[in-house]
């Protein structure tokens, strides 16, 4: 074989491009698996990992104002800071343009943002996947909950998900750790909306990728409640490329990783019309390469995997490979969020919390299902916490001096807030073309960003803001703060979807059941852009699942001599 | 730990949100320039050091002084503010010697402890009044933003009421001191690796906070 031929290609090495090596290799592929960032090996790279909070320049208080002119879209949210800025790609190199304002926070490097991701993980439920379909909404999901359900197994039980079993149709239990627990405020709290809203309601522990039991199969050791999950985790407590999929690719051998390589296009062939490999061009010296392979993964995160499709087969298909549905760019979504509640909690005194979990409360959908109607569809869950408050809370009377020091050292009130994440339709209008005006470092055209919530997001929103509220005080909670923060722009759910969707019918999707270019059988786009509709649940686990789905099926076909 | 919580804005004891803050928000008229700011001088970091120490003693754990809160502020003026909130701060400097000789007829660094806390707590009382006007016009700024995305008109700017020096001093003070090794390791109490987590434990008044992460 020459050394630029392989039987897979994998764009992008982050929580999908990750699953794909993984999966490909381990049922015996020779994998390339290209990545346009640095590098960042496991525990050697997490430079800040173990870093005290006085060992930051600026304490991790604040971003610096060169932080802040360096990086104009990252500040706009919470993401900007020094803790884990080498994680974040930097804007200057990485540009767009907005027709509507819209926050792209990537990470361009192996592991991608599978580093900093929030690790909630949750499955889609059956409603999720009929209601376009059933709601005459985008189009029909082709494929339903069950042709998931066993491919969420899978991957939760190599990941690790803790979460407790809660037996609701809303949200599917899966293949859980043991639990992380909740507070006692929380506890109580869960009983009283349990209570209140008749078991309509639920309240309880945040699934997520942090391991309570620990894999040594993998090399990782459970959580140890240090919650700065997101400057990398020494322990590989939290499923990340590093900690999990990419050593068990590397195992077999069968990988070969290419961090520094910018896929410029699939290469496409029209007689087979196959794609025969990608052509990448080197982040470091500018030159370009060819790799071959008979399949192609694109995991470059949902925008980018579109953006190397439109750049793909534009002799044959002026807006790129897969654009023939007019589809491809269209219709992107995120969750939207910044709208919930907040407040006091009287009483427990006498109690504190040990230990820094790294995860939340959920509280699933229950707008739209079963005998509840709004005046929108589809609906949102929250997530939240209480904690009690520390050198930050108010101390009243004193000001300043030795009693107002020494109260300012003791623990302060027991806050609750939740916050909602809603979810966005699929609206064809809502779309990132290529802006051929203006160009990166390296003359690659970038997107341009034309996205916008619209009525039924804004409707479901104030039912966001006002359902913290009602949940709030049922709880007993006191000086509820509202929030419904207009701030929110498009892509600050850091869940971007929908560009290159599946479906039923080449005309109006851009990818078949099992994630395949319709135009091209042998191209796969499992990430973020193969989503039909958004949930409010976070999508990677979904990802994941359909990876591994979309994986073992190519492998299948290529065995068969199909692709 | 829900992600979106980092966000919150507090108010520390100060009456206002972090100063700086509202500039990361969308729509603020910023300058993104602080070149114009070197270093506090010496004296300056010193005299800090003495301020922090009105405001955070030693007590039976050590105080500002100890935590060399003066230094953090120095680095936190140079990188982190603003050209207009150097200039307030440095000013500030100047003008809390000032209003100290008015009250009690001497420097702050002539004064006694007492004299300096008297001071400090009607400075503090001022700057706390003032903070109540800038959050008033604040709101009004962010009134007229949202009415003008309403109409379309993306260009609109908020204006910026200045921040009370002193509610500068005493944030950068509470922050220098609770998230220096000394404030939070013997003011507070640090636990870096935890390696479980306890809802529910016991807690009695006068137990120390845990530090920040």
């Amino acid at each position: 074989m020459a050394d630029n031929v392989y039987d897979a290609i994998v764009v992008g090495s982050g929580i999908s491009g990750g699953w794909a090596a993984k999966e490909l290799t381990e049922k015996g592929l020779k994998v390339l698996l290209l990545e346009r960032g640095r590098n960042v090996e496991h525990v050697k790279d997490y430079v800040n990992a173990n870093k005290e909070v006085w060992e930051f320049e600026h304490r991790t208080n604040r971003p610096t104002v060169q932080m802040l002119k360096d990086y104009p879209v990252l500040r706009r949210d919470y993401v900007l800071n020094e803790a884990n800025l080498d994680f974040w790609a930097k804007d200057s190199e990485s540009p767009y343009t907005e027709t509507k304002p819209f926050a792209w926070f990537r990470g361009y490097q192996v592991g991608g943002r599978s580093l900093t991701w929030g690790r909630q993980s949750y499955r889609f439920n059956k409603w999720d996947f009929e209601a376009n379909g059933k709601e005459g909404i985008g189009v029909d999901w082709p494929i339903r909950y069950n042709d998931l359900a066993p491919w969420y197994s899978y991957v939760e039980k190599f990941a690790g998900i803790q979460g407790s079993k809660e037996g609701l149709d809303v949200l599917p239990d899966g293949e859980f750790l043991p639990a992380m627990d909740m507070n006692i405020v929380e506890k109580d709290v869960a009983k009283r909306i349990k209570e209140k809203f008749e078991g309509k309601r639920h309240f309880f522990i945040g699934r997520s990728a942090n391991i309570t039991q620990p894999k040594p199969e993998q090399k990782r050791i459970n959580c140890q409640y240090r919650d700065r999950c997101w400057r990398g985790c020494p322990y590989g407590a939290y499923f990340s490329t590093q900690s999990a999929t990419l050593p068990a690719a590397m195992a077999t051998g069968n990988l070969t990783l290419r961090p520094f390589a910018i896929v410029k296009q699939v290469l496409y062939d029209k007689n087979t019309k196959k794609a025969t490999g990608v052509e990448i061009l080197d982040a470091e010296t500018n030159k370009t390469y060819e790799y071959k392979a008979k399949i192609i993964f694109l995991n470059a995160s949902a925008l980018n995997s579109t953006w190397v499709l439109m750049n793909s087969a534009t002799g044959i298909w002026p807006d790129g490979l897969g654009s023939s549905s007019g589809e491809l760019g269209h219709n992107v979504m995120d969750h939207h969020l910044n709208a919930g509640a907040s407040g006091f909690v009287e009483g427990y005194e006498d109690k504190y919390i040990f230990g820094r979990r790294p995860t939340g409360i959920y509280v699933p959908r229950y707008r739209n299902i079963y005998d509840d109607k709004r005046d929108y569809v589809r609906g949102f869950g929250y997530q939240g916490s209480a904690s009690r408050e520390g050198w930050k809370h108010d101390v009243a009377e004193l000001t300043i001096g030795g009693a107002f020091k020494d109260a300012t050292c003791e623990a302060g009130s027991w806050k609750m807030g939740l916050s909602g994440f809603g979810e966005m339709l699929p609206y064809h209008e809502n779309k990132v073309t290529l802006n051929k005006n203006k160009t990166d470092k390296w003359g690659l055209p970038v997107l341009d960003m034309d996205v916008e919530i619209k009525e039924n997001e804004r409707r479901m929103r104030k039912d966001m803001m006002n359902d913290a509220i009602e949940m709030l005080e049922a709880a007993g909670v006191k000086k509820i703060k509202p929030e419904l923060d207009e701030k929110y722009q498009p892509g600050m759910g850091i869940h971007e979807m929908g560009t290159a969707r599946m479906g039923r019918d080449p005309k109006t999707s851009v990818l078949n059941a099992h994630n395949q270019v319709w135009d091209a059988i042998n191209v796969f786009v499992t990430d973020g852009a193969a989503m039909t509709s958004a949930s409010c649940v976070n999508p990677s686990l979904t990802y994941m699942a359909l990876t591994a789905r979309a994986a073992d099926y190519a492998v299948g076909e290529l065995k068969k001599g199909n692709l | 730990m829900n992600r979106r919580e980092l966000l919150r804005l507090v108010t520390m004891a100060t009456g206002s949100v972090l100063i700086g803050s509202e500039l990361l928000l969308s729509g603020c008229n910023t300058t993104d320039s602080n070149t114009a700011f070197a270093s506090l001088t010496a004296e300056e970091i010193a005299f800090l050091d003495e301020v922090g120490e009105t405001i955070l003693p030693a007590t039976a754990s050590p105080g500002a002084k100890a935590a060399e809160v003066g230094k953090f502020i120095n680095v936190m003026i140079r990188d982190c503010y603003e050209t207009d909130d150097q200039q307030t701060f440095q000013k500030g400097i100047k003008e809390l010697d000032l209003a100290c000789k008015k009250m009690q007829g001497k420097t702050f660094l002539e004064a006694t402890a007492q004299q300096r806390e008297q001071f400090l707590i009607a400075l503090d009382k001022e700057a706390k009044d003032y903070s109540k006007k800038k959050t008033l016009f604040d709101n009004e700024q962010g009134k007229l933003y949202t009415q003008a995305q309403e109409k379309g008109d993306l260009q609109f700017k908020k204006e910026r009421m200045q921040p009370h020096y002193f509610t500068m001093m005493k944030q950068l003070v509470m922050i220098g001191f609770f998230t220096s090794k000394t404030g939070a390791t013997q003011a507070l109490r640090h636990v870096a690796v935890p390696g479980r987590y306890d809802g529910a434990m016991e807690y009695k008044k006068g137990d120390k906070a845990w530090s920040s992460k």
